[in-house]
């Protein structure tokens, strides 16, 4: 620990970001070749801009899989969320913009306490609970939609500035994005709390004998992830004008998609910020690439699922590939 | 602290396999309370159209309604018995559909057409089961991204063409009765007599309550840990093909790459209700069959009662919940609540009390195992049980006592803590 570490290339090559880094070239060297078309400033700015809600439950969902748990509701707290906004907004079209970004994040903070609740005190296995509250919620958001669907006519321009406004030629909803990688980095990297949720991923019975406490930390992450997924319902609705209740049905799985891209071992306690952002990158190449290319759109679960399989069966073999080679350092192997 | 002194005063553990047949026992276990749900759910049918429960046909069209989730169900009380899960089971069913239907278009003969269907649904279940056992990779996400895979090769192969070339029995064992017992029930019957042997009776069975509970305890008994994992995604998958046949007569013998959405949460909620345990080693065959039944009447009484889809989603989300919420809520919220409230939050204090609590049980049995003992004459049974209730007595008391000095003591430290910071 202290000591500064020269930087070789073998190091370079070796570090998790060198690969993704490596992927995202190919891809984007093959779009170009493919799809010429996908290179002007106006629709890089497209792709992320459609892309960005998945960056925000990326973010969210990495908390919980550093935890060493995962959370497969957050498709329906955007859902209900989003509903619960734009009902709001379109029978009080006065209120500005901003108390429903406020409103958002309450609502989904509540929906990820009531998460956190279940799998923090009440020791639920992540999935199940999270399994529950999923449909729950989605009932919740059709019972308050009443079914009725949100077209942009009924939308208020302070409420869609908050995705699509641009500020520097670059959308609101990317500056937000950016906003909340930073803090996600600071918050991960450099507080207390943050490390915290590393250690309860990485060894929860050590952990809690050096005296965290696991519920909370666990709640915490929750939380944070249901602003997130609440955040991100607001922000889609804003962003494409128009709301149902079945808005982001299987956008979870899109986020943990993202995450184990990144290099988020889904066993828990491994991660960073920054490997997501990659992830993230990849994934608007891909399904931008996907949707440009005529024919290939009922490829695109296939797809989606063939990556998500490669990604985790890479990330194991590197992990196993890496212990070996650390006890054949310590010499614990010949 | 020796070992012979231990051997008096322990409790002895009760090796015996068989516990006898208790009535008490049996009317509370999970899978009696199941069926007061059952016959609760059943009442408040009557009571709110009893002209419609009897007239005939009703039960019957409940009961099958809720069938074509059945082998699904019964595929996933393997796989939850061993600490896994599987998501992709709907994605593996429409597939093994697919591949029947597309024999049965290219005009293969009936049965071997449905032998390809399940066929299918094994090759994905093995699928699954390389990632999960040899490769080592989280069920969770393998069969997430499966499910996509599945279902997305289905989009492929079919875009948005429906199959409707299907045997013609497949209808028949949906929507058919045999004197008045539907004959899609006694088809899940059989099954479940089947998977009851499978898991209760048979090698194969123990060995998964066994890596339930402790796979590296497994591996080290000489279990092929692997091997079985392996085995049972692929019963699972098999399963899938097979509920392929109960839900493409459902759905009248057609079907599309969007059907069946949802399917594989109905058949974890049915198994998390009837009482299998989603850590893995617990759990039986009966409590899901009724749980099944459970589910078919529920949905449709709250379709009856006009409660719509998306609600009843609500419903089936919160049950759940608390159906795996129930067994900890009495372990270790009542744990917590004693310690906060009655113990003050004191650790010590609740240890004692529990070490008391299992010395006194002990004793206890000791002095009903003397009362058994015809060996012993009235005399000398009457000196031991009172030396063991005055034990008992006296252990209640300096139980008492201790707690009463350590509550006092924390009190007291308080109440200093409290006097130094409060004159800074």
């Amino acid at each position: 620990m202290g000591v500064k570490n020269k930087i070789t290339v073998s190091k370079i090559t070796e570090s998790r970001n060198f690969g993704l880094l490596l992927g995202l070239a190919v891809l984007l060297i093959l779009a170009a070749v493919i799809t010429p078309s996908m290179y002007s400033l106006n629709s890089i700015l497209n792709m992320l801009q459609n892309n960005a809600v998945y960056g925000l439950l990326a973010i969210g969902e990495m908390m919980i899989i550093l935890t060493g748990g995962i959370d497969i509701s957050i498709g329906a707290t955007l859902s209900l969320s989003g509903v619960v906004c734009c009902r709001l907004m379109a029978e009080n079209p006065g209120v500005p913009g901003a108390v429903w970004v406020l409103l958002a994040l309450v609502i989904g903070g509540i929906c990820g306490a009531f998460n956190g609740l279940l799998v923090g005190y009440f020791k639920m296995v992540p999935m199940i609970a999270t399994l529950g509250t999923m449909y729950a919620f989605r009932g919740f958001s059709f019972l308050f939609s009443g079914g009725q669907w949100w077209f942009p006519h009924q939308f208020i321009d302070s409420y869609l500035a908050f995705a699509t406004k641009r500020i520097l030629g670059i959308p609101a909803i990317l500056w937000i994005l950016i906003a909340v990688f930073i803090l996600a980095f600071l918050f991960l990297g450099y507080t207390t709390r943050g490390r915290r949720i590393y250690a309860i991923g990485t060894n929860r019975e050590s952990s809690q004998v050096a005296g965290i406490k696991e519920e909370k930390v666990t709640f915490l992450a929750m939380v944070i992830c249901g602003m997130l997924a609440g955040l991100s319902g607001m922000l889609y609705t804003a962003n494409y004008a128009t709301c149902s209740y079945s808005i982001g049905d299987a956008y979870e799985m899109t986020a943990i998609a993202i995450c184990i891209l990144g290099g988020v071992s889904i066993t828990g306690g491994k991660g960073k910020v920054d490997g997501v952002v990659i992830g993230f990158l990849m994934m608007a190449v891909i399904t931008y690439f996907i949707s440009l290319l005529p024919g290939l759109s009922v490829w695109s679960d296939a797809i989606q699922g063939a990556i998500i399989i490669a990604a985790v069966a890479l990330n194991i073999f590197t992990e196993r590939s890496a212990e070996k080679r650390a006890l054949k350092e310590r010499g614990a192997l010949i | 602290m020796s070992g012979e002194k231990n051997s008096n005063t322990a409790p002895v553990r009760d090796l015996t396999v068989k516990q006898g047949f208790k009535l008490s026992k049996f009317l509370v276990s999970w899978e009696m309370v199941l069926v007061y749900i059952l016959i609760l759910i059943n009442i408040v049918l009557i009571a709110s159209r009893p002209n419609l429960y009897f007239s005939s046909g009703t039960i019957q069209s409940i009961i099958q309604s809720g069938m074509d989730v059945c082998p699904l169900v019964l595929g996933m009380i393997l796989i939850l018995m061993l600490g896994d899960i599987d998501v992709s089971v709907a994605a593996n069913m429409i597939f093994a559909s697919m591949a029947t239907g597309l024999c049965c278009q290219a005009g293969l003969p009936a049965l071997a057409a449905v032998i390809i269907g399940i066929l299918a649904g094994a090759a994905c279940g093995m699928f699954n089961g390389v990632c999960v056992a040899y490769i080592g990779m989280p069920a969770v996400i393998v069969t997430i991204a499966t499910s996509m895979l599945f279902r997305g090769i289905v989009k492929i192969v079919l875009d948005v063409n429906v199959l409707k070339q299907f045997p013609g029995f497949y209808t028949a064992i949906a929507w058919t009765n045999i004197a008045e017992i539907p004959l899609s029930l006694i088809l899940f019957l059989i099954m479940g007599a089947g998977f009851v042997f499978l898991l209760q009776k048979s090698k194969f069975g123990r060995k998964l309550y066994i890596i339930g509970n402790n796979p590296t305890c497994a591996e080290y008994s000489g279990i092929d840990v692997k091997k079985t994992k392996l085995l049972v995604f692929v019963i699972m998958g098999a399963m899938c093909g097979v509920a392929s046949i109960f839900f493409v007569g459902r759905m009248g013998g057609s079907v599309s790459s969007t059907m069946g959405t949802g399917y594989e949460m109905t058949a974890i909620a049915i198994c998390v209700l009837g009482g299998v345990s989603t850590n893995g080693g617990k759990g039986k065959v009966y409590g899901p069959i009724i749980a099944t039944l459970i589910m078919a009447f529920l949905t449709y009484t709250l379709g009856l009662l006009e409660v719509d889809a998306n609600t009843r989603k609500i419903v089936t989300g919160f049950i759940l919940i608390i159906a795996v919420l129930i067994p900890n809520v009495n372990k270790q919220l009542l744990a917590n609540l004693k310690l906060k409230f009655i113990y003050k939050g004191n650790k010590n204090a609740e240890a004692l009390n529990n070490r008391t609590l299992e010395e006194v049980k002990a004793l206890k049995n000791t002095i009903a195992e003397t009362r058994k003992d015809t060996s012993l004459s009235e005399p000398d049974k009457g000196v031991k049980i009172k030396k063991c209730e005055d034990k008992i007595a006296s252990l209640q008391k300096k139980c008492k006592e201790q707690t009463a000095a350590l509550l006092k003591e924390q009190r007291e430290d308080e109440r200093k803590a409290k006097e130094r910071f409060a004159v800074k």
